[in-house]
């Protein structure tokens, strides 16, 4: 039984006349946004549902613990609620709501420093073909692995890129380093995932 | 036992005082702060004295949190060499125009938590370098600091104390980090900590303008030199 | 391994791993748009805070106690806090109505659940890192004081019965100083922001 949605948006008060679908959404984005601003906190309940994946899968990658990534992607909805006056509207929405979540990351990354918890099992369930399963089991089970251990410079700009597709200018403004740190590190990310992939394997 | 709405009272009213007290020009004499610094006792008081006539009448010089700082480092049962060490700093940073607002409210934090006055020190001393090279980098990057009222000579050159500001909060999160155990080699966490430090302020002490020009003209880089330069 | 084979090993991974953790995200834009509509100054109501509360330091009975009753009254902190300064629920404010000093600063509340302490004060920068008690005049173990303080960055720590804790839940971050934590409070300016 699925929980009951939250009722639905005030309709966009800015009106257009391009059919373009992706204007539309962008203006109803933004009249949720200044609806929010107002008050209407169930506007917010709809900004929400829309980022919600993409900010817990960022923390998820950054943090690599579930706990974790749950608190804080709760903790940054609150946060951009309560700071969203600071937003500019003529920016982009996601980049300065995934940069609130990549700092509350970085915050709790340095609690964690004092106070270790154990981070995400490499193990997977899975569903159909056994032969494909423990292949792609395996596979999924090593990158997983080698994802915790990378250093979190090398980590954030991949989980960044490969799960939350952003492109390299805006994962500069969100780690607020260059962009053509952002293409090295993540470079680099990808041969050190490869190098302790074969580690794993052949442990020679 | 502080249970009673009087002792309440009693607490908040003495807060308030302090408070407005704090929110005042200095209204401690020179005379009162020579007499703190003599029952330390330091070793030059002439030196002493001069620099907080020096700085006694900048607005944002906290001379309440200084008065107090010398107050109660006197009655502390280290060595006169020891807390005259302490204070050394601060009159470094007073008299080389450094802002000491982060200094003494360290110093005052570590005296109530009962920290050793040569760890104090250790730490002031750390933050004095980290002052000096955070205004070095800011001048290096094209802004500077102007006496309140007088024309601004470029756009860049900010009031005197919006760019104490500025140095206060920059330094402080170096030096908060280095302290937590941060390596100075991270230049682009570093970056990040300031960077939010600096926008958690905007609109309530910094102004936002401010902000985007230090964050528009410092990077990673300049963070790691800064931060080297106090642990090396 | 080709370099494009990486780059779909990666994608795969990262969005298998979400797809078999989300069942946490249920439900989170109901929570997020209660837990606003009655809001609170900046409460926390999560697993993070009962981890953080576990005791780490000593074994003072009376720390342990202070730290668990904590843990269970943080949850009804907020209805308490709203009954003692009437909190307007349903207004866009989502601190508390401030009432505002003559430079724009703000009554800030520090609150702190200590069911066996005798004695709750808060020490801080805005203090001079002198005791400030807090009073828990109902004797229902929660401890409070209001205190007007201009907008700025606050670093603070209570002191329960002469021991220094230094992470309030309802901080808006901690810091470490001298080896210990403090707590960070910024106060707004101008629009309250």
């Amino acid at each position: 039984m699925s929980p009951p949605k939250p009722p639905h948006a005030k309709p966009c008060i800015l009106i257009t006349e391009e059919a373009a679908g992706n204007v539309y959404r962008v203006q109803d984005e933004v009249s949720l946004l200044r609806a929010s601003l107002e008050g209407e906190t169930e506007a917010w309940g709809e900004v929400i549902s829309r980022y919600k994946d993409a900010v817990f899968g960022l923390c998820l990658g950054f943090l690599r613990n579930r706990a974790d990534a749950e608190d804080i992607t709760h903790d940054a909805f609150i946060r951009a609620y309560v700071n969203l006056r600071r937003y500019n509207l003529e920016k982009r929405f996601s980049t300065w709501l995934f940069t609130i979540a990549a700092n509350l990351c970085r915050n709790r990354l340095r609690y964690r420093r004092n106070h270790p918890v154990a981070t995400l099992p490499a193990q997977i369930r899975g569903g159909a073909d056994p032969a494909t399963i423990i292949a792609r089991d395996d596979r999924h089970a090593e990158v997983r692995e080698a994802l915790t251990r990378l250093p979190y410079g090398y980590r954030a700009p991949l989980v960044l890129r490969f799960y939350n597709d952003l492109p390299y200018r805006e994962i500069a403004e969100i780690l607020a380093i260059p962009e053509g740190t952002v293409k090295t590190r993540i470079h680099r990310g990808k041969s050190m995932l490869k190098r302790r992939m074969e580690e794993e394997r052949d442990p020679s | 036992m502080m249970r009673s709405a009087r002792a309440w009272k009693a607490g908040l009213t003495a807060l308030l005082l302090v408070g407005l007290g704090t929110c005042a020009f200095a209204q401690i004499a020179v005379s009162e702060f020579e007499q703190a610094l003599r029952a330390i006792p330091v070793s030059e008081i002439d030196r002493y004295v001069a620099a907080v006539e020096l700085v006694l009448n900048q607005p944002d010089f906290p001379a309440v949190e200084v008065f107090q700082l010398i107050e109660r480092l006197a009655m502390t049962p280290y060595s006169a060499q020891e807390k005259e060490a302490l204070l050394f700093d601060m009159v470094v940073a007073m008299e080389d125009g450094l802002p000491v607002d982060g200094l003494v409210t360290k110093g005052l934090e570590g005296l109530a938590r009962g920290v050793p006055v040569p760890q104090i020190k250790q730490s002031l001393h750390q933050r004095l370098i980290l002052l000096a090279e955070t205004r070095d980098l800011l001048y290096a990057k094209g802004i500077f600091s102007v006496a309140p009222g007088s024309p601004q000579s470029v756009p860049t050159a900010l009031p005197t104390p919006r760019f104490n500001l500025l140095v206060t909060h920059i330094s402080d999160t170096i030096a908060d980090y280095l302290e937590g155990g941060g390596s100075p080699f991270e230049g682009q966490t570093l970056y990040q900590e300031v960077r939010f430090r600096l926008t958690s302020l905007e609109g309530v002490t910094l102004n936002a303008e401010d902000v985007d020009l230090v964050l528009k003209r410092i990077e990673p880089a300049d963070m790691t030199r800064v931060a080297l330069s106090a642990v090396t | 391994m080709r370099q494009n084979e990486i780059d779909e090993i990666l994608r795969d991974t990262l969005r298998q791993e979400v797809a078999e953790t989300t069942a946490g995200l249920v439900g989170l834009e109901e929570r997020i748009v209660i837990e606003l509509g009655e809001r609170r100054p900046r409460l926390r109501v999560s697993g993070w805070l009962r981890q953080l509360l576990a005791p780490t330091r000593g074994g003072r009975i009376g720390q342990l106690s202070v730290v668990s009753a904590t843990a269970a009254i943080c949850l009804l902190l907020g209805f308490f806090v709203a009954n003692q300064v009437g909190l307007d629920g349903g207004s866009p404010g989502i601190r508390l109505t401030p009432s505002r000093t003559t430079n724009g600063g703000q009554e800030v509340l520090f609150v702190l659940p200590a069911l066996d302490a005798t004695d709750v004060s808060v020490v801080g920068n805005f203090n001079s890192w002198e005791p400030t008690a807090l009073s828990d005049d109902d004797n229902d173990g929660i401890w409070m004081a209001s205190i007007p303080l201009p907008p700025g960055r606050y670093e603070y720590a209570f002191v329960i019965d002469g021991r220094w804790w230094g992470q309030d839940p309802l901080a808006d971050e901690y810091v470490q100083s001298y080896g210990e934590y403090s707590s960070v409070r910024y106060v707004g300016g101008g629009d309250g922001a």
